[in-house]
């Protein structure tokens, strides 16, 4: 149940560690996985102070931008057609840009099947393990 | 006699017996009491449908019925009900690592946190780390998706608590069942392997005999 001022993990390499949901789009109702939502990032993921010019440049988000994003898990368990249950143990998304495509190369950490229902193979392809 | 139609089976009575001097009126207004008036004979006759009464006796507890039914369908040998039962000492217990292998899907392990009885819909609740990330799942026990219910490693001493939420805090988390679960697939798929061989060679063993017994002869 993702909605305004909830935080989210950035679990893909665009350069974001923490965002935070500004808005839900597409629906009046709160983000659940695989749904899109508007983020500003909050904190940047810390590579190091002396960065090679290669590192900055795969630096796409700094913070205080505002980005388009994916839910990828929610803490709030959610129902599937099956009567089965999932949870996990923090809320995560992944940034895209405005025609769909992740802005990151490569993700961490697992990712609800959701997302192949909704249509996001692109991010679900990424991931290293889906729930 | 349309107005008189309209009126009240007793009012007809009452006129007709006022009416009438000979005896035999009332013989036949007698017979005639067993039969009620149509308010308009031109109209077709009514046919009430009189529903038959529901089947089976009345029960002071429909839905502990009908939930008996419902598990008896899908879970008629028992075993699943069997696996959860209070009374059963090999009974899945919370804390236990149990391994879930469901039809369409891949199979999900994790450690039972909770087991929710509510009939046929009871579920439980198995917590997995994947990627140094907590999941919980919830299962229901008798969905016919469900293929099996295993159970991998039991809690070595009884849990003192029956719903394990505390083990959601990094101190106490359990960590990946992976390998746990991975070992007991290696072990059961062995185990079965062996189990069909001996089997064969067996049956090898007493064909063989026959033969032998059959050659003698």
């Amino acid at each position: 149940m993702i909605q305004l001022k909830s935080m989210l993990n950035c679990i893909d390499n665009s350069g974001a560690a923490l965002v935070e949901c500004v808005r839900v789009l597409g629906k009046k109702r709160p983000a659940t996985v695989g749904d899109k939502i508007v983020v500003v990032i909050q904190k940047q993921r810390s590579l190091g102070h002396d960065l090679s010019a290669a590192a900055q440049a795969a630096v796409k988000v700094r913070r205080g931008d505002i980005s388009h994003a994916v839910v990828v898990r929610t803490r709030k368990e959610y129902g599937r057609a099956d009567g089965s249950y999932i949870r996990f143990d923090d809320n995560a998304c992944v940034l895209i840009n405005k025609s769909g495509d992740p802005l990151g190369t490569r993700l961490s950490g697992a990712v609800g099947r959701e997302l192949k229902k909704k249509k996001w193979s692109k991010i679900l392809s990424l991931a290293p393990a889906y729930v | 006699m349309t107005s008189e139609s309209f009126r009240p089976l007793t009012t007809l009575l009452h006129r007709r017996a006022a009416s009438t001097l000979s005896t035999t009126t009332t013989n036949t207004l007698r017979s005639r009491i067993h039969f009620a008036t149509r308010p308009n004979p031109t109209l077709p006759r009514r046919r009430i449908k009189v529903h038959p009464p529901p089947p089976g006796p009345p029960t002071k507890d429909p839905i502990s019925v009908l939930t008996a039914a419902q598990i008896k369908a899908l879970d008629p040998s028992g075993s699943r009900a069997e696996l959860f039962s209070r009374n059963n000492p090999q009974a899945i217990r919370p804390g236990d690592i149990v391994y879930v292998r469901r039809k369409n899907g891949e199979p999900f392990s994790g450690v039972l946190l909770n087991i929710r009885r509510r009939g046929i819909d009871t579920s439980i609740l198995l917590r997995d780390q994947l990627t140094k990330l907590g999941v919980e799942m919830w299962l229901k026990v008798y969905s016919p998706i469900i293929d099996s219910i295993n159970l991998v490693q039991s809690k070595e001493k009884m849990a003192r608590r029956a719903k394990l939420y505390y083990m959601r805090k990094l101190k106490h988390d359990f960590g990946p069942v992976r390998g746990i679960v991975s070992d007991w697939v290696r072990k059961s798929y062995a185990a079965k392997k062996g189990v069909d061989k001996a089997g064969q060679s067996a049956g090898q063993k007493g064909q063989k005999e026959q033969k032998a017994k059959k050659a003698k002869k």
